[in-house]
């Protein structure tokens, strides 16, 4: 017989992810993803100055501000052709991989490894056998027994308080929570320490772009830092070697703590090699431009079909000649108006508000769709397609990980096993330790540049009085981002936001294609169909991120997700 | 010297949502504060929050709420009534968290003893830069109460001669200002 699993969390005015699950003879047989807030945020920018849009799209989201901000910029300086230079390049660059280090390790740490890592098992531990197996893995000072002790502490008191507090509503004791009390102890000991080293990655943000969340240091044509080595009130090198502390820092973190510890989580889990894979489309765009044109790239870009892992259709350039009229949008499922596949530059957004219906309208994301295929983006995605072009990089870290994984779990697991809930956690801690290298190699090439006697930061824009349309791509820490314009006399016609979570949020489509949350759910085994673990397991493997548009904050209702089970 | 935060907290895009920051980017313009006093626009910070609150002798946060009252209502809230219903399972795990900043500040160790929320009841959520004129209407009752505060906490503050135009650049009802710099 099957059941229907909802977890829909409350309230009124916060948009949130809902799931639908079938779950038929222990396993689930169909899957709904849903988001059940309009936003419609992007008719505000219609009439409005292209060269302050950044300022707008980067209150989009309360997480990811400065991501928004930069696909701005780059929309509308491809809309004009207007080339940037290359100390702006590089400023951006350092920019984007110091939020891409913060975000990936908030996300392990604080947002999902509680889904692995069992809190109330942490008493049980023996901090002097936890420090000793932390130290047999890796070189990292942080791992002592006293530390070990501290942490299991603050666990100690929060379980013989009697009151849970923010450990209240975890899966704890599940039968699959399966670390051991000491493994448990050290994951826990690293989510504390890993708060203080995702702050220093953003104190790097925030010294560049002048505060954050919100970065003030953009302009369409370049960036307004101005540059004097000898000045402690510009760009100086005072300021670019304090920098330099705190990347060399959160470097460390993340080589010698969350590389190892997703490598040996995964070790412990390997049967999640095999479970969550769903979307076999990836699709990542190339980032962190070396040059002034944007014609090399540091990260690469491409599409990989239906789980190929023989070939890659590689991108040359940000926003490739491939992609431009590859990306359609389908609102068959979705709240809006229309029945045809609208590119984003004549995008339209008319809700058209039904109840959530499973064979018709169910969710306010619309259904982005490559070379009209559903596509998957993420770390996955962007190591996928790195690693099978040969990027030595994506290779270093890739192989290292594989070869880790193999050797603690003694079962060999290789790329092929990386389309699934723990390859796109793997996926997101190799992509980690690339960026931690890349900021070292971002921060030379910006030095090297400016010793040369090149502080030029900006090109300024003018604006034709025709129609032109561009579009801005970056390669977020949740997957390929693209913003669409057009532009005409001077002003915003049409604006439109394509978000990685729309790409794996996405509902079906009119050929009936499940979107990548959905399809990664289909076949998953439920234990326990009142707690769904498996199922949030796989949602947070993605890192959705698609409610942060509205806090209101309620302060009546209690913030527990509902599952619900009929 | 106390460390105190006054955050506004909020999307600007999003109509009555957009409040807190509106009477933070005021307050910044016309009220001048020791240093340790800071005044921010957070926007709309998911668990980031735990950085801005670390460390903090006081937290004063102005943010709409939904608590059933007219729009334009203001309510005072206090740290045991934020923290009294434990943070659900997340779907989403980038949904609002306040209360859960609060307890993962406390857990650290270093959480504001003392916290504020002056709640404003929103009316009208729907994308667009303007606030309602009930919420608007009560904009300087929610200044009030941050002044208030302040006092109670014994934190000097003072009138700013040379006010200038508050930054509130994304409403169309004032000027836009010069942003990059």
């Amino acid at each position: 017989m099957s059941k229907r699993i909802t977890v829909d969390p409350i309230t009124r005015i916060e948009g949130h992810l809902r799931i639908d699950v079938e779950v038929d003879n222990g396993a689930v047989s169909d899957a709904w993803a849903s988001c059940t807030m309009w936003r419609g945020i992007e008719k505000i920018l219609e009439g409005r100055d292209p060269r302050e849009a950044w300022l707008f799209t980067q209150r989009f989201c309360g997480v990811c501000t400065t991501v928004h901000a930069i696909a701005s910029v780059r929309s509308v300086e491809d809309a004009l052709n207007l080339e940037i230079p290359a100390n702006a390049q590089y400023i951006r660059n350092l920019i984007l991989i110091n939020h891409g280090l913060h975000d990936h390790i908030v996300h392990f740490y604080h947002l999902s490894a509680l889904d692995w890592v069992d809190v109330l098992q942490i008493p049980k531990a023996d901090p002097a056998k936890t420090a000793a197996l932390a130290e047999s893995i890796s070189p990292w000072t942080g791992n002592s027994k006293l530390q070990m002790k501290a942490a299991q502490d603050k666990v100690k008191a929060v379980a013989g308080s009697g009151q849970l507090g923010i450990f209240t509503n975890g899966y704890w004791g599940h039968p699959q929570m399966r670390l051991s009390p000491d493994v448990n102890l050290l994951a826990f000991s690293h989510y504390l320490q890993a708060l203080e080293y995702q702050r220093k990655a953003n104190q790097v943000v925030g010294m560049l772009g002048g505060k954050t969340p919100h970065i003030q240091n953009l302009t369409v044509g370049g960036v307004a830092n101005a540059i004097n080595l000898d000045s402690q009130a510009t760009l100086g090198m005072e300021r670019l070697e304090s920098m330099k502390v705190l990347m060399d820092e959160v470097a460390k973190f993340v080589h010698q703590v969350y590389f190892v510890d997703a490598c040996a989580v995964a070790a412990f889990y390997t049967d999640w090699f095999g479970i969550g894979g769903g979307v076999k489309n990836y699709l990542a765009v190339p980032d962190l431009p070396l040059d002034a044109r944007a014609t090399q790239f540091d990260l690469p870009g491409g599409y990989i079909a239906n789980g190929d892992l023989s070939s890659v259709r590689t991108f040359k350039a940000a926003a490739d000649a491939q992609f431009r009229p590859a990306v359609l949008e389908d609102v068959t499922h979705s709240y809006y108006r229309g029945d045809t596949r609208l590119h984003p530059w004549k995008g339209e957004t008319v809700p058209e508000f039904t109840n959530w219906q499973a064979d018709k309208k169910y969710t306010w994301v619309k259904a982005p769709r490559y070379e009209n295929k559903p596509a998957q983006v993420g770390p996955l995605a962007q190591v996928l397609v790195g690693y099978v072009q040969g990027h030595p990089l994506t290779r270093k870290w890739t192989d290292a990980a594989l070869q880790t994984v193999s050797a603690v779990s003694g079962k060999k697991i290789t790329i092929n096993d990386m389309h699934s809930t723990m390859g796109r956690h793997l996926a997101r801690a190799i992509r980690c330790a690339m960026l931690a290298d890349l900021g070292d190699r971002h921060w030379q090439m910006l030095v090297d540049n400016i010793a040369k006697g090149d502080v030029a930061i900006h090109n300024p824009p003018s604006f034709p009085s025709g129609e032109i349309e561009g579009v801005g791509t970056h390669e977020a820490p949740r997957g390929t981002l693209s913003h669409w314009v057009v532009v005409k006399g001077g002003t915003i016609k049409n604006y439109q936001a394509v978000v990685p979570s729309t790409w794996n949020a996405s509902p079906r489509d009119n050929a009936g294609a499940h979107g990548p949350y959905e399809a990664s759910l289909l076949h998953t085994p439920i234990a326990n169909s009142e707690q769904p673990l498996e199922v949030l397991r796989t949602v947070h493997s993605f890192d959705p991120c698609m409610a942060c548009a509205c806090h209101t904050f309620d302060v009546e209702g209690k913030q527990i997700a509902k599952v619900k089970v009929l | 010297m106390k460390k105190v935060l006054i955050a506004g907290v909020g999307n600007v895009l999003l109509g009555d949502d957009g409040v807190g920051p509106f009477v933070t980017r005021l307050l910044a313009s016309r009220y001048e504060f020791e240093s340790g006093v800071e005044i921010e626009d957070l926007g709309t910070p998911a668990l980031d929050f735990i950085d801005n609150l670390l460390g903090l002798d006081a937290l004063i946060v102005v943010d709409s709420v939904e608590n059933g009252k007219p729009a334009g209502s203001v309510t005072l809230y206090r740290k045991p009534h934020l923290v009294r219903h434990a943070p659900g399972v997340r779907m989403d795990p980038h949904s609002p968290a306040m209360s859960e900043s609060i307890m993962a500040a406390d857990l650290i160790g270093t959480g504001p003893r003392e916290v504020l929320l002056i709640g404003i009841s929103g009316g009208s959520y729907e994308a667009g830069c303007d606030l309602s004129a009930p919420v608007k209407a009560s904009v300087e009752a929610a200044i009030r109460e941050v002044i208030r505060e302040l006092d109670r906490l014994r934190i000097p503050h003072h009138l700013n001669e040379n006010a200038g135009s508050p930054a509130i650049w994304w409403s169309d009802a004032t000027p836009a200002v010069t942003t990059a710099g």
